[in-house]
């Protein structure tokens, strides 16, 4: 079935065309299963953020964007960026030390181990860390730690609980990108003498600098939605939105109020847009690199 | 050749849309049936607003058992005693209970009623909290009902129309596990103590959890506010996590059981149901209505108007607002509804009533406008006032 | 793991560091290594076996797996953790079936959809839960009344039925998205698309044939670890299940854990355990599979 117009060449101008609209064609499954099955949803969130009694208004998002609402929606976005970092990094780590192993056995573990854990939260995990570093926690009571005035109900001890399903995601997301990093070019950048730091700086870094970009916006988002670990454990003494949104949607106190956390919904995914906005450049510049 | 592999392209395309579509299609195709399906007699036990209507308590009872089934949410088994009630109620009418979401709440069950319209999966009765029930009831959610023990409520305690009636209560307390604890805490001052440092716990947030809120009002009570004046309970927990006293952990029996919250802030029936659970686990779980600062609450019941199975729904009613069903609340420590005519009619089991935690005096309730406005101060307020 | 590693060069596994820059530096990396593990192995395993131990130490009774054989007694074990792989089962395929043709042709046809596909499969990850459920459960009734009359009214029924809620697995495939991209992206990349596809079409296969036989198996590490991350995604989703009012797996667990302690923290225990086991599974098909091609 072959043509002298198939010919092989990558530019040929008619292949690229006919390939281009067929290209929109492909991919419209997945956008419209995303407009109906989350567009939908979203749609209703923004209804309800701009409605006060049935009535639009702009009166839900100004709330939103004030006093506790704001002080919650900036102690997220503070949460997060803490989580995303040290999570990132400590992650990256931890997949390097794994990827470099010889033993199949810790590889597979840590990461089926990597699979379950970053989908771990809520209740469960609260407990787990109140039974260690609580007040009457396990660890806490064998070192005698609340001497030191040692307490795990604070913005810092959230961030620790954070990383038990941040870390391992980081992990997930690191180690088809460390894979890809060839031993040749640590060998060559050897071989040239660079110092084992100048590869990382000037070969490792920028290789993988698209797949960390990446992973510190997946941890972002994931530290940025959670909520149920945050409720068992600190309560509203680190403030958060996701629980301010949660007491208004789900609880047993406020009644009519869902609509103030529809704005907030809102106001989550407009941060995370403003994080995509910052993180699309550099992700192209860096995957660039790669070209 | 071009022209061939176009249509090899688009026809791979259009097939997987069409197949996408025809599976849908065949899984599921129908406009919305015109006729609610029953007929006659289901429709009558969906208007019917008392057992009289349907033709007596026995007629009731057949048309409730030809439904055959029960749908109840947000019933965790250990509060109030509920599951004794389900099984009791199953039991004796042999009508199936499919109950859901255990641990959800007043928000949750309205946001079920809304969302599953006309389907079976509805929830047929629904326990709420007090401004839930009011909120549900403007909003034309409910049935009107009158159980037959309706005259002997209070009439502070049910709706005029039947909307909504409330079941069972009770009072904040303050329990503690005395062997870790040594001195338990009696009042809201005493909490104030150093030897509690990092102990007092409540069972959630008073922004979302009802007996939190409720901890607060009581404290607001003990600190010189009142019914109109919700701030010194704010106040209160403010000073108390300053001086290193309060727990943010949200009270469960895995954290009572665990140590992390010897003090725990919750209704009296609560803290009592843990006393019995931990006798055998080495904790002497005491609980104590504090006299300073005394605030009791009582949910409510209602009847979805678009209940799957209406009569089984008002049997249910009938049954808890029996002195059968009374009693059960009484033996899971809640104070029922209908105490006082029970009392005067000597209906009421004195041993069950003799193990409620000791009150002195009548409770007086707040308003709906009372608490809506103790409600915008807590939710404005409580964050800043335990993050500092 | 083989299964989320993309093909890589045949070339023997070498770990780095060790090539002329010194005998020093292997063991330099063995030591760094080694630390890193320990810490990482106290962090994740300390609370692990805090937990359990508190799960078979009950007071004034000592050791005992009660909490555990609990689990087994109590019915809906059997029928939640069937819910819980079919609809795990439905929402892999969907989410291959929906991501794979799109990430195709952003990179053969159309790469300024590239930084759209980024943005939609990040998305559902910033939304909470609880938020996304709350615009389903306002979609659902309005979209009820406004479909009566036509035959999608049906539809939207049957996505709802309790024995098999498609509406779970829709909700699902958003929230595997951002997953399910991650891994397929890395896999595509690791392979050369374009020479690939246009060896093939030369070649003279259809576009079917193509994606069968050209790119699924070149990225079958990258399907299995697409698959594996939304096994573990839907085993571990309480929120909206829960909010919809179904029963799969996780939410199963957390209703009978009811008061008592010690239960409610074994079967968390007991289904981190379970997972991890499928998981398992899992990557050891996907290991042997590899290597038979």
């Amino acid at each position: 079935m072959t043509g002298p117009t198939t010919g092989g060449h990558p530019t040929g101008r008619g292949l690229l065309a006919r390939a281009r609209s067929g290209g929109w064609l492909a991919a419209l499954p997945l956008l419209v299963f995303y407009a109906v099955v989350f567009g939908g949803p979203a749609v209703m969130i923004v209804i309800g953020a701009f409605t006060v009694d049935g009535r639009p208004s702009l009166d839900n998002m100004e709330r939103s964007l004030q006093g506790g609402y704001l002080t919650a929606l900036l102690g997220s976005v503070r949460l997060s960026a803490v989580v995303a970092i040290a999570g990132a990094v400590l992650g990256t780590f931890l997949a390097q030390a794994v990827v470099t192993s010889r033993s199949r056995w810790l590889r597979e573990s840590v990461l089926t181990a990597s699979g379950v854990l970053a989908n771990f939260g809520g209740v469960p995990l609260a407990f787990l860390w109140i039974a260690t570093l609580g007040n009457a926690g396990v660890v806490t009571t064998t070192f005698g730690l609340d001497r030191f005035g040692w307490s795990l109900y604070n913005f810092w001890g959230l961030a620790l609980v954070y990383l038990y399903f941040s870390v391992p995601l980081m992990v997930l997301v690191m180690t088809p990108a460390l894979d890809g990093l060839r031993p040749q070019w640590r060998e060559a950048a050897l071989n040239c003498g660079a110092t084992p730091w100048q590869f990382w700086r000037h070969v490792g870094i920028p290789v993988l600098a698209p797949s960390l970009l990446g992973g510190v916006v997946l941890l972002f988002g994931g530290a940025f939605a959670a909520y149920a670990t945050a409720a068992a454990m600190v309560g509203a003494t680190v403030p958060l939105v996701t629980l301010m949104i949660g007491d208004a949607l789900s609880g047993q106190v406020l009644v009519g109020h869902q609509n103030v956390a529809l704005a907030l919904s809102l106001d989550m995914i407009l941060v995370a847009g403003l994080v995509m906005a910052v993180y699309l450049p550099l992700q192209r510049r860096s995957a660039r690199w790669l070209r | 050749m071009l022209s061939s592999r176009f249509s090899t392209r688009t026809r791979f395309a259009g097939l997987a849309a069409a197949l996408t579509v025809a599976v849908s299609f065949t899984a599921a195709c129908g406009s919305a049936p015109t006729e609610q399906a029953g007929g006659a007699s289901a429709s009558k036990a969906a208007t019917a607003t008392s057992a009289a209507d349907l033709g007596g308590m026995d007629a009731l009872i057949a048309e409730a058992k030809k439904e055959g089934e029960l749908n109840v949410i947000a019933l965790p088994h250990d509060w109030a005693n509920y599951g004794e009630i389900i099984s009791t109620f199953k039991a004796k009418y042999g009508i199936k209970i499919n109950e859901e979401n255990p641990d959800g709440s007043s928000s949750d069950e309205i946001a079920a009623v809304k969302s599953r319209k006309g389907q079976d999966r509805a929830p047929d009765v629904l326990d709420l909290g007090q401004t839930f029930a009011l909120s549900g009831a403007a909003e034309g959610l409910f049935a009107p009902y009158k159980v037959a023990t309706w005259d002997k409520l209070p009439d502070t305690m049910k709706d005029p129309n039947g909307l909504w009636y409330n079941d069972y209560g009770g009072y904040i307390s303050i329990g503690c596990d005395a062997k870790a604890v040594g001195t338990c805490p009696k009042t809201f001052a005493d909490l104030l103590k150093p030897e509690y440092k990092g102990k007092v716990a409540l069972n959630g947030n008073p922004t979302k959890a009802g007996s939190a809120f409720a901890g607060v009002f009581a404290a607001a009570l003990a600190n010189g506010g009142s019914f109109d004046d919700i701030q010194p309970g704010l106040d209160f927990f403010k000073k108390l996590k300053e001086v290193g006293n309060f727990n943010p952990v949200e009270t469960t029996t895995a954290t009572v059981e665990k140590g992390e919250t010897p003090i725990s802030i919750d209704w009296d029936y609560v803290n009592a149901q843990y006393t019995e659970d931990f006798k055998d686990k080495g904790l002497d779980w005491q609980v104590v209505i504090p006299e300073d600062g005394k605030y009791a609450s009582y949910y409510a019941q209602a009847i979805n108007k678009d209940a799957p199975h209406p009569a089984a729904a008002r049997l249910w009613m009938e049954f808890l607002f029996s002195p059968e069903g009374q009693n059960l609340y009484l033996k899971g420590f809640a104070r029922p509804a209908l105490l006082q005519a029970m009392e005067a009619d000597k209906t009421v089991d004195p041993e069950l009533l003799d193990r409620l935690p000791k009150v002195e005096g009548t409770p007086t309730f707040p308003t709906e406008e009372q608490i809506k406005k103790a409600q915008e101060v807590v939710a404005s307020g409580w964050s800043a006032a335990v993050s500092g | 793991m083989a299964t989320l590693t993309p093909a890589p060069a045949v070339l023997p596994d070498t770990a780095p560091g060790h090539g002329p820059g010194g005998r020093g530096r292997p063991r330099t990396v063995r030591v760094w290594r080694g630390v890193v593990l320990v810490i990482a192995a106290l962090y994740f395993l300390v609370p692990m076996v805090t937990a359990f131990v508190f799960t078979v130490n009950v007071p004034n009774v000592g050791f005992t797996l009660d909490a555990y054989t609990q689990i087994f007694t109590v019915e809906g074990f059997v029928g939640s953790l069937s819910l819980s792989l079919g609809l795990a089962a439905a929402t892999i395929v969907l989410v291959l079936l929906l991501l794979l043709p799109a990430m195709l042709a952003v990179r053969l046809a159309a790469p300024r959809l590239k930084p759209v596909l980024e943005v939609l499969c990040t998305l559902p990850m910033v939304v909470p839960p609880i938020s996304f459920t709350a615009g389903i459960s306002a979609l659902l009734p309005w979209a009820q009344d406004v479909l009566a009359p036509t035959p999608f009214y049906q539809t939207i029924i049957t996505i709802q039925d309790q024995r098999f809620p498609l509406i779970l697995v829709l909700a699902y495939v958003v929230l595997a998205l951002p997953f399910a991209y991650r891994s397929l992206d890395s896999a595509l990349t690791a392979i050369d698309v374009r020479t690939l596809v246009e060896a093939a079409r030369n070649c003279g296969a259809s576009w079917p044939r193509v994606m069968l036989s050209v790119i699924v198996p070149n990225i079958r590490t990258g399907i299995a670890g697409a698959a594996f991350l939304t096994l573990a995604l839907v085993l571990g989703e309480y929120t909206v299940a829960r909010l919809l009012g179904y029963v799969p797996f996780p939410v199963w667990i957390v209703m009978i854990s009811g008061s008592q302690a010690q239960v409610s923290v074994a079967v968390s225990v007991f289904s981190l355990l379970l997972t991890w086991a499928l998981l398992l599974a899992v990557s050891s098909a996907g290991v042997r599979k590899g290597s038979e091609s």
